[in-house]
Parts: C-alpha cells; sequence; structure tokens
C-alpha cells in the first residue's frame, strides 16, 4: 500500500475552504480564477499552493456548500466554473463571524 | 437542497468515477494553461512560463490523491485490496477457515433455529389480511374477576347489533369421525379420530383468507344444517390426501354424514389458538345438530358459553377504542339479559400472531426449556466467537512485527483495523452459509422437539424472512465480537518493543496479548463448564427417569381408544359395547387380562377430579380438592400392572346403582387421610354437598407423565358407576402385543364397522414417545456441552502453543541454565493449568446457579447432583491436561542452542 499524504493542518483546511467561500460569493470562478483572487487579496502575504485549491474545492461541493458546471471562458475554453450556493452563503457568514471573534479574542489576550 | 446538492456531487464522483478522473485532469491542465499563458504576457518565455507554471500548482499526484481519498473512491479500492488480501490469507490457512466456517456456522445456526421456534410462537403473523386488525374476545366474570369463552347468542349480538367490530367469527374444537378415501386407487376408507373446529360461517370471511385450493366458507352459507361443507387445513390436504387436487369436491363422512369439501386452507394457518391442536378441518357450525346431536348450549345460551371468538376491529380503530365499544355494548346486554349477563364484561387481546385464552399458563416446563434453549445457545456462540478471537489474536500476534513495521510506516490504526475486520469478515461468510443451511434443517428438527401426541401440535418452525433476518444479525455480532476486538488490540502494538524484537529483545506486546487471550480462554472453559454440568444433569435425569420404577407394568400391553360420542351411542348402547368389547376380548387365547380406563398412564389426554375431603388442607375457596382422576373398568389394576397395596380392585358390582367407590393413589392416600388407614374414607364428588365416594383400595403410585411427575396422586373411578364415552382398553398380552392389536381391531370392527379405533399401540410404545422430548432435551444439552468443551479444549490448546513459541528464547535459556525436560513441561503445564483451574471455578459457580433454576426439570436428582459436580470437573482436568500437555512436549522436545537463536 502507498504510504499517505499527510493531511494539511486544520487551521489552514479551514482558512482555504473560507478564502475559496469568500472568492465565490462576490462572482462564479473557475480553480485559476479562485487562486489568483485569493492571492490578489491577500497581496501575496498567504501563499498557497495552487494545486491543493482542487481537493479544497471537491470538499466544498460534496459538503454543499458551491456547486459547479461547465462553462465557456471570454477565450471560448471550456472551464469548471464554481458557484456558492445559499448554504455556502450561510457557512460563509458564520465562519467571517467566528473568524472575527477569534482574531478580537486573540488580540485582546496579546494586547493586555 | 444545497446538502443534497452536496449528496449528488458526492455519489457522481463514486459512481462515476472514470468521469470524475477526466475532469480532474481537464482542470488541472486549464489550470497550468491559464497560469502558463499569464507568466507568458507578463514576459516570460514559454518554456520557462511552463515549468514555473507547474512548479506553482505543486505535485500534481500529490493533489490528485488528495482528490481521490476526499471522494471516498479510496475507501473503495483499499476495500477490494483489503479483500484480496484477506482472500489470500484464507487460502495460506485453509483448515483455520474450515474450522471458523464450520464452528461460527453452527453457533449462529443453533441461535437461528432457536429464534425461529420464538418467531413461530410469537412473532409470525397469521396468514389473514391485515392481521393487525384481529382481536380476540373473551367474557369477564366482574365479581371473580374469572375470564372465560361466550356463549352463541351473546356472540351474534356482539356481531349483528354491537358495531364495535367490522366482523366477528366464532370456534369451537371438536373430535371427529372422519372416513375418507385418500384418492382414487388408494386404500380403502378407513374411520379415523381427527381434531377439527366447528366454526361460524363468517370465519374465514373475517380473517380474509386466500384458500390454498378451492373455497373456503362464506357468509352466505348461513342456513342452519343446510351446508355439509369442510375446509380442510393445508397441512392435513398434503398427509392425508397426498396434496391431490381433486380432493374439492370429493365427499367424505363425518360423525355419519355426508360432507363435501369444498376447499384448502392457505398453507400455515393452523388454527386461531397458539398452544392447541393444528385442526385439520374445519366445518360450519350450522352442522352442530348432525355432528354433535343432543349436546345442548353450543348454538345458543348467554353468559359464559363455548365459543373461542375473534374478530376485525373496524377500520382505523385502535383495540382501546373496539374495547371500549364492545364493553358498552356488554353493558347494554347486562341490562337486556339481566338474569344471565348481569356481572359479565370483555376483555380484548390482539390476535394478529394468534392468541391463547388470556388465563392459559404456558407450561412451565416448556417455558423454562425455551429459556435454558436460548442461554445454552447464546452461550455457545459466545464461546466461538471468544475461541475464533483467540485464533485471530494468535495470527495477529505472528504478525505483530509486520504490524508495527506497517504502523511505523505511516499506515493509519483505522485502516490497519479495517483489514483486520474484513479478513473476519471474508472467514465470516462461509459460515453464514453452513449457518443458513443449518437453520433450513429446524422444521425437521421440530418433528423430535415437540411431544408425540393423538393430535397434531407444533411450532411450525419454517424459517422465514425474520428468521434469516436474526441470523444474519447473529452472524454479523459474531463477527464484531471475534473480529473487531483482536483487530483494535493488534493494531495497537507497542512498536518500540514490537520492532525491537528485530535485534532479540523481549516481545512485551506479544505477552499483553498473551493475557487477553488468557482471559477468553477462561471465559470459554467457564461457559462450557456451565454448559456440561446443565447437559450432565439432563442426561443424568433422563436415565433416572428411565430407570425409574413406573409404577406399572409397561411390558406385553396393547393400548387401543375410542370415542363412542362420535358414533352418537347413548350410554345405554356405549356400555353395552364396552361389555362386548371386554368379553370378547378376554375370550382370546393371547390375552391374559384386559380392561377399559381413559386416561392411561403417558396418554396425550388428561381429566382432571374435584373432591371434597372433611379436614384436608386446601386453597380453594369451596373447599375441594382438584386431582388427577382416571375412570376404569374392573380388573384395572391387573389389565394394567399396577400394585395393590390394600383393599379391592373393583368388581361388577361396582356398578350404577351402588354407592360410588373409588381407589386411590398411595400419595393421594397419604395426602387426604394422614396416618390413617384409607381404605374406607370418605370424600365428596364436586363439593360440601356432592355424593359421598368412599375408598375401597389403595395401589402403588404410577407415573402418568414423562415431566413435572413427582408422587402423583391419583383416583380411580369405576367406568360402571361414571359413564365415559371416551376410553382406552388396556390389554395384557401374552407376548408381542403387536400380534394381538389386529385381533382387538377386528372385534371393535365387528362390533361397529365405522368407529374409529386411534393410538393403537403397546404401552412400551407409549412410554418411549412420552418420553421423546426429555429425551431430545438431554441430546440437545449434552451435544451443547461436549460441543462446548471441545471448542475450548482448541483454545486452550492454542494459547499454550501460542506461549511455547512466544517463549521459545526463554525456554531455551532455562535448558541451556540446567533445567530438566520435565521442570520445562511443568513450567508450561502450570499456565495451563492455572487458566484451567480458573475457569473451573468460575464456571462451577456459575454452573451452580443454573442447576439451581433448572431444579423442577429434572427427574429424581437434586441440582447440587454430586455425580455430576465431580464428574465434570474430573472430564475437564482431562482435557486441560491433553490440551497443555501436546503443545508443552513441544516445548521439551526443542534445541536449546536453535531456541536460544531464535528471533
Amino acid at each position: 500500500m502507498a504510504p499517505r499524504h499527510p493531511a494539511e493542518p486544520d487551521a489552514l483546511r479551514g482558512s482555504i475552504d473560507l478564502l475559496i467561500l469568500k472568492a465565490l460569493s462576490l462572482e462564479p470562478m473557475h480553480g485559476w480564477g479562485i487562486g489568483l483572487r485569493i492571492e490578489a487579496v491577500s497581496r501575496g502575504r498567504l501563499e498557497v499552493n495552487q494545486g491543493s485549491l482542487y481537493p479544497a474545492l471537491q470538499r466544498l461541493e460534496h459538503r454543499g456548500d458551491i456547486e459547479s458546471d461547465w462553462q465557456n471562458t471570454e477565450n471560448n475554453r471550456r472551464a469548471r466554473y464554481y458557484s456558492i450556493t445559499r448554504q455556502g452563503r450561510k457557512v460563509l457568514g458564520e465562519e467571517v463571524e467566528k473568524w472575527k471573534r477569534f482574531a478580537a479574542t486573540m488580540d485582546m489576550i496579546l494586547e493586555s | 437542497m444545497s446538502l443534497l446538492k452536496g449528496l449528488k456531487a458526492r455519489a457522481r464522483s463514486i459512481f462515476a468515477a472514470g468521469a470524475t478522473e477526466a475532469r480532474m485532469e481537464e482542470e488541472f491542465r486549464f489550470h497550468v494553461e491559464m497560469e502558463a499563458r499569464r507568466l507568458q504576457l507578463a514576459g516570460v518565455p514559454v518554456a520557462e512560463a511552463q515549468r514555473r507554471a507547474l512548479v506553482a500548482f505543486g505535485g500534481m499526484d500529490h493533489h490528485r490523491e488528495a482528490m481521490r481519498d476526499g471522494r471516498g473512491a479510496r475507501w473503495l479500492e483499499d476495500l477490494a485490496g483489503d479483500v484480496r488480501y484477506a482472500l489470500r490469507a484464507v487460502r495460506r490457512s485453509p483448515g483455520f477457515a474450515a474450522a471458523v466456517a464450520v464452528t461460527l456456522g453452527i453457533g449462529i445456526g443453533i441461535n437461528g433455529i432457536i429464534f425461529g421456534f420464538v418467531n413461530s410462537l410469537l412473532f409470525r403473523p397469521l396468514p389473514a389480511r391485515d392481521p393487525r386488525q384481529l382481536v380476540a374476545m373473551f367474557v369477564v366474570d366482574t365479581r371473580s374477576g374469572d375470564i372465560g369463552e361466550l356463549a352463541y347468542d351473546d356472540y351474534r349480538d356482539y356481531r349483528d347489533r354491537s358495531g364495535a367490530f367490522a366482523g366477528l367469527a366464532g370456534a369451537m374444537g371438536v373430535p371427529l369421525n372422519l372416513v375418507a378415501s385418500a384418492g382414487q386407487g388408494a386404500a380403502p376408507a378407513a374411520a379415523d379420530m381427527v381434531w377439527g373446529e366447528m366454526v361460524t360461517e363468517d370465519y374465514f370471511a373475517v380473517l380474509d383468507m386466500r384458500p390454498a385450493l378451492g373455497r373456503l366458507f362464506r357468509p352466505s352459507d348461513a342456513p342452519q344444517g343446510a351446508n355439509p361443507f369442510a375446509v380442510l387445513s393445508y397441512d392435513s390436504w398434503q398427509r392425508r390426501f397426498h396434496g391431490d387436487s381433486s380432493v374439492v369436491g370429493r365427499v367424505v363422512r363425518i360423525n355419519g354424514t355426508e360432507f363435501t369439501i369444498t376447499g384448502v386452507a392457505p398453507r400455515g394457518f393452523r388454527g386461531m389458538r397458539t398452544f392447541s391442536f393444528w385442526p385439520e378441518m374445519w366445518v360450519p357450525a350450522g352442522m352442530h345438530d348432525v355432528i354433535q346431536p343432543g349436546s345442548g348450549g353450543v348454538l345458543n345460551g348467554r353468559g359464559r358459553g363455548w365459543m373461542l371468538v375473534f374478530g376485525r376491529m373496524r377500520p382505523g380503530r385502535s383495540i382501546a377504542e373496539t374495547q371500549r365499544d364492545a364493553a358498552a355494548f356488554a353493558s347494554q346486554l347486562a341490562r337486556e339479559y339481566a338474569a344471565t349477563n348481569a356481572n359479565f364484561s370483555v376483555m380484548l387481546i390482539p390476535a394478529a400472531a394468534g392468541y391463547d385464552h388470556p388465563g392459559f399458563v404456558k407450561p412451565r416446563v416448556l417455558m423454562l426449556a425455551s429459556v435454558m434453549g436460548i442461554f445454552a445457545a447464546v452461550v455457545t456462540l459466545l464461546i466461538i466467537c471468544a475461541n475464533l478471537a483467540n485464533m485471530q489474536l494468535a495470527r495477529a500476534a505472528a504478525r505483530a512485527r509486520e504490524i508495527a513495521i506497517r504502523l511505523s510506516l505511516g499506515c493509519s490504526r483505522a485502516r490497519l483495523t479495517r483489514q483486520l475486520v474484513v479478513e473476519s469478515l471474508v472467514l465470516a461468510i462461509p459460515g453464514a452459509l453452513v449457518a443458513a443451511f443449518i437453520v433450513r434443517l429446524s422444521p425437521f428438527l421440530e418433528q423430535y422437539m415437540v411431544p408425540r401426541l393423538q393430535f397434531r401440535v407444533g411450532l411450525n418452525a419454517a424459517p422465514d424472512y425474520r428468521v434469516a433476518l436474526f441470523t444474519a444479525l447473529a452472524g454479523v455480532l459474531a463477527v464484531a465480537l471475534f473480529g473487531l476486538a483482536p483487530a483494535l488490540r493488534a493494531s495497537r502494538p507497542d512498536l518500540v518493543p514490537a520492532l525491537s524484537s528485530v535485534i532479540g529483545e523481549k516481545r512485551r506486546g506479544a505477552r499483553q496479548g498473551g493475557r487477553l487471550r488468557g482471559v477468553l480462554v477462561v471465559s470459554q472453559l467457564a461457559m462450557s463448564v456451565i454448559l456440561l454440568v446443565g447437559g450432565t444433569l439432563f442426561v443424568r435425569s433422563l436415565f433416572a427417569a428411565r430407570g425409574a420404577d413406573l409404577g406399572f407394568d409397561a411390558s406385553d400391553r396393547l393400548l387401543m381408544s375410542v370415542n363412542l360420542g362420535l358414533q352418537n351411542k347413548d350410554e345405554q348402547r356405549g356400555r353395552r359395547f364396552y361389555d362386548d368389547v371386554l368379553t370378547r376380548t378376554r375370550a382370546l387365547p393371547a390375552v391374559v387380562s384386559a380392561a377399559w380406563a381413559f386416561p392411561v398412564p403417558f396418554d396425550t389426554y388428561g381429566r382432571g377430579l374435584s373432591l371434597y375431603v372433611e379436614g384436608a388442607h386446601t386453597r380453594s375457596k369451596d373447599g375441594t380438592i382438584v386431582i388427577d382422576g382416571s375412570w376404569v373398568s374392573e380388573d384395572f389394576v391387573k389389565a394394567m400392572g399396577l400394585r395393590l397395596q390394600s383393599g379391592r380392585d373393583f368388581t361388577l358390582t361396582d356398578s350404577a346403582g351402588t354407592p360410588r367407590v373409588m381407589v386411590v393413589s398411595r400419595s393421594l392416600a397419604t395426602r387426604l387421610w394422614p396416618g390413617k388407614d384409607p381404605v374406607g374414607q370418605r370424600a365428596r364428588l364436586g363439593g360440601a354437598s356432592g355424593t359421598e365416594i368412599t375408598v375401597i383400595g389403595v395401589v402403588g403410585d404410577a407415573t402418568f407423565a414423562s415431566v413435572g411427575t413427582g408422587a402423583v396422586a391419583r383416583a380411580y373411578i369405576p367406568l360402571r358407576q361414571r359413564y365415559r364415552d371416551w376410553s382406552t382398553l388396556v390389554v395384557h398380552t401374552r407376548g408381542d402385543p403387536a400380534a394381538v392389536a389386529p385381533q382387538v381391531r377386528s372385534i371393535v370392527a365387528s362390533l361397529d364397522p365405522t368407529l374409529p379405533t386411534f393410538g393403537v399401540m403397546s404401552m412400551r410404545d407409549a412410554v418411549e414417545s412420552g418420553f421423546s422430548t426429555s429425551r431430545m432435551a438431554a441430546s440437545i444439552s449434552g451435544f451443547f456441552g461436549v460441543f462446548a468443551l471441545l471448542i475450548a479444549a482448541v483454545g486452550l490448546y492454542a494459547v499454550v502453543a501460542a506461549s511455547v513459541s512466544d517463549r521459545t528464547r526463554e525456554i531455551g535459556v532455562r535448558m541451556a541454565l540446567g533445567s530438566t525436560p520435565s521442570g520445562v513441561l511443568r513450567f508450561i503445564m502450570w499456565g495451563g493449568a492455572r487458566l484451567g483451574a480458573w475457569g473451573l471455578a468460575i464456571g462451577l459457580a456459575g454452573a451452580a446457579g443454573v442447576a439451581k433454576s433448572m431444579g423442577s426439570l429434572l427427574f429424581g436428582l437434586s441440582p447440587g447432583d454430586p455425580v455430576t459436580f465431580a464428574l465434570v470437573p474430573l472430564v475437564l482436568a482431562l482435557v486441560v491436561l491433553v490440551a497443555t500437555y501436546l503443545p508443552a512436549r513441544r516445548a521439551v522436545k526443542l534445541d536449546p542452542v536453535a531456541a536460544l537463536r531464535s528471533e
């Protein structure tokens, strides 16, 4: 049996999910576009291994937070476009809330 | 909605694996191309852009694997791998696999059979439409709380006027004299007594059954006495008419009148009552006057009667609501017919799977035997599981190093556990097939377990889907028991010692596995001691019962029963018939003596008698004592081979018109008149104001039934003083009773050619069949005990053998340091003996408890039977000795040098 690859740490996995949902909450996008968007908004501070987006996308789709279908790009190339579902929006809202609370708590602890 | 989309996506990814893979590849390619194009636009040369895009994407294989893992395809692939691996393991050790298949199959199969019996009694619904809507109805005497059957006029009113039921039907069991030919070319029609039911014409309509053949009764068959129709039971159709479909329309004679068979009831329908005879046929209650002329109170009367009534509830009504409606109607009847119904209400009970009288106490023996059977079956399965767990542990221990290496290489515990569980499952599948085969044997087994009576009873334990489900569940549980625990244990070895054993350190992990296995063996031994004690007690009890003095002479005795009521003989003609048969039989050269008696020892039927005796202790309100009675002719003491202890036998002069007399058994005499001479004592029949009856003789106690005997109090009443139309001729013959049977039969036939005789057999055979159930119980429990012990012995052997191979090095050191072979033998065997001692101690404690609760099933021995409790430890000690000596001998034969070099 092939040895298994160690999974990403939970914190990072969670943050990738959140970043993808955030990116898709603006408009449907294909995988490359999502990567580009994350890089742009994080201004390069968050380095995401581009390929690891795809397992995350698959996971979110299985969970029902996003859905996907084939569409054509502006250059008339077939690409898989992802869009956020209603449930995904709810999850995003909750997760953002959680992050904010977490960040605030950390702030409070570190500032005191 | 979104969740559903997610599930759909997930399902697609598993079931359309090819398309999903293609989509993944296309997405990856698209991504890298887009990235490369972006870099090119930023001025990077083509080749360099391509390279950088790939780098930024990261290890493509890594991502592919991550996605495959994520969609569960991996899970399936691994499973296939596990199954292949397990099959390889099975092929490597076919003996082990066969042992698993056989033991597990027997263990699960036995449980399936036992459940099948319970199922057919309690769970299997009647083959009627919507059986949940069926309820049985009884009347309740509100003063005494007594529960009884309905009278016909009340039944009719409930059916027609109460509005509480969608339909209401009634039945009454009757013996019938059936004269029927099995078919064209078959032997000429012979008279036979069969048990059937007289039923109201809407009986089958309320059940709403589909006939197996022909048609059933219809409510339109109503007019009384004008519908001589009969419906056969499926069972009777198969056995008596060989499943001949031309049976519909055939004319048979029932109690002398011609009836036409209109149809056959559906398969599996054996009347409404659970603990009762299986009716062979149903006849309309409207034909009552033809079937039982002169017996009143059947098709009329109020208050308490003879009708077993059941009904179908109105659609949508619950049993509580129906009960309320029926009770309200009962109050109305109480007002309308105050003289008969003033104190009667009704009681409904569910009848979906058949029913019994709510006051019917299921025979204690039967209940206890069922509990014992279930206990033995479950314990046996547990022993088998413990044994298989043990073997799996041994195999796992042998692979400890392999497992440790795989764990250290990053194989997850869950993954490893799963592989071991899959291995157990693969091993269990042949076991399940064996179990399925064994469960199918249950109807065959039932034949030997159900007592042989003069009518059909039984469980009809044909396996159905419930049995299949239960058996499958037992199998899954068994696999979980024997597969999961060792798998969890084995996948958690201490990595360091297991690995370091590579360089010759002691294996601590294996030792710990050894302890768990020790516990398993001890519990196996303990459980098998319990079963062995139970089995030995049953077998010894059977021998005690067989060896016991029956109190009568069973050799050279012929029995033959008649029911004169079937021929509508009145008392005068009946008496003459009895006398004629006796005179002619006694005149046969091969006959020593003959008498009429009913019931006889080991009879299917029994009769009670209530006596009032001044000053005798009783708990009943009216001061009477209810005892067993037999109604007998003169000479019964000689004919039955009883022992007259004082007084005299009946004579021709003890007849109607002379003062009532009786003969009592020794224990009845002791109970009623302790310390006095019973001859000459008086009692009253039926109550304080009843007819006086005088004791004229005392006979020794006779055993009339195979279980629950003890000292039986019985009174013998002269048939000449109290006529009974049902009796058994007991003939003491010279030589083989079977040789005399045709002569006696022809005497009866010459007096009344259409009178059926039944129960024609030797007394010896009657006793044998009386013991058949006990014999079966003894063989089954003996089988359980020996089987369990064998399995436990194998478990012990395996543990000792494993400890020898685990400690090869230690043994080598001991021998190198001068330990003698017998010292090593002692050292190894001591380990096994300790396990044996623990198992025995725990087992004996448990067995003492079980034996105590078995007490009332045992004949002639105490639950603490010293022979049993000495024999079982002895046998166990012997088995432990053999099971430890064989592997220990291997240790002695080890070459010390080779042993030191091992590992």
